[in-house]
């Protein structure tokens, strides 16, 4: 089924209707939203958690949405936002500092059976893990995803200039790795 | 030395070294329609026309021999009880007396 936007958000205000335009944008975005997820994330059964939480938040939202922004755009931010809730919620619960977080975010990746990177994916991980959560997205949004800054903006809510900025701080942060270890 | 670290960078695979489970995204899609309460109906467009007219045509198929059926049966009830009817309104007198009477030449 190939619905335009304004037909989506025109079946969103269709109580009779919204279930069905729902399903259209989980199975339409759900692969690259799983990614997005799975990038901050790591192990696939937290993306899986976190991508569940996400679309169940648009869905809860769904009557409200009335296509101010891309539909795509608007489930970005929803899943950006659940990302960070949920590394903020696990980095809480531990108690430990961001740099434990993020060591054990990598022990779980060493560990997860759907990772199967080689030597230097791994180590191209670490090296992203060394990057605040924040700049970590604008960098695996860009080099992952080659999303346009435009696109990333909308999202995150963040100027062009700032978001070219991080990246390129990001990039020199990640070949310092690279060059000391 | 750092040029090559620039190059190792952007020559590095941007493929993500992640797999998911087999069929994850068909059950993920079909776990959050079932959270939702939606069920998917059979679309109407999915029967196309011959597939109408195949089912017309079988339906009468089975009409007709159901129609056949019945008024074979009735016919040969009726034809049953006419016997019995003209049976009873002889006595066994007259009935053995006609078995057993010579054919008239």
């Amino acid at each position: 089924m190939n619905l335009t936007e304004e037909e989506l958000v025109h079946q969103f205000s269709q109580p009779n209707r919204r279930a069905g335009a729902f399903s259209v944008i989980v199975r339409t975005y759900q692969e690259r939203l799983y990614w997005h997820i799975r990038k901050m994330v790591l192990s696939h059964e937290d993306a899986n958690d976190v991508l569940q939480n996400t679309f169940m938040k648009a869905w809860n939202g769904l009557e409200g949405f009335r296509g101010d922004s891309q539909v795509s755009t608007w489930l970005y931010r929803i899943a950006t936002n659940e990302t960070l809730t949920f590394l903020t919620n696990k980095r809480m619960r531990s108690q430990s500092s961001i740099d434990e977080v993020e060591e054990g975010l990598l022990q779980n990746l060493k560990a997860d059976n759907y990772f199967n990177g080689t030597e230097i994916q791994l180590k191209l991980q670490q090296a992203i893990l060394t990057l605040p959560e924040k700049q970590r997205l604008v960098f695996n949004m860009k080099y992952f995803d080659d999303m346009t800054y435009e696109k990333m903006e909308a999202i995150l809510g963040t100027s062009v200039g700032a978001l070219k900025a991080s990246y390129h701080y990001a990039v020199k942060k990640i070949e310092k790795y690279f060059e000391e270890e | 030395m750092k040029n090559n670290k620039n190059i190792l960078i952007e020559e590095m695979s941007k493929e993500l070294p992640f797999t998911v489970p087999e069929n994850y995204f068909d059950q993920f899609a079909l776990q959050i329609e079932e959270q939702i309460g939606f069920k998917k109906s059979i679309s109407r467009k999915v029967f196309k026309p011959w597939m109408y007219m195949a089912a017309m045509f079988i339906g009468v198929l089975i009409m007709g021999q159901v129609f056949y059926t019945v008024n074979k049966n009735n016919t040969t009830r009726n034809a049953e009880n006419y016997e019995t009817y003209v049976l009873s309104q002889v006595d066994e007198n007259s009935l053995a007396d006609y078995y057993v009477s010579e054919p008239a030449n």
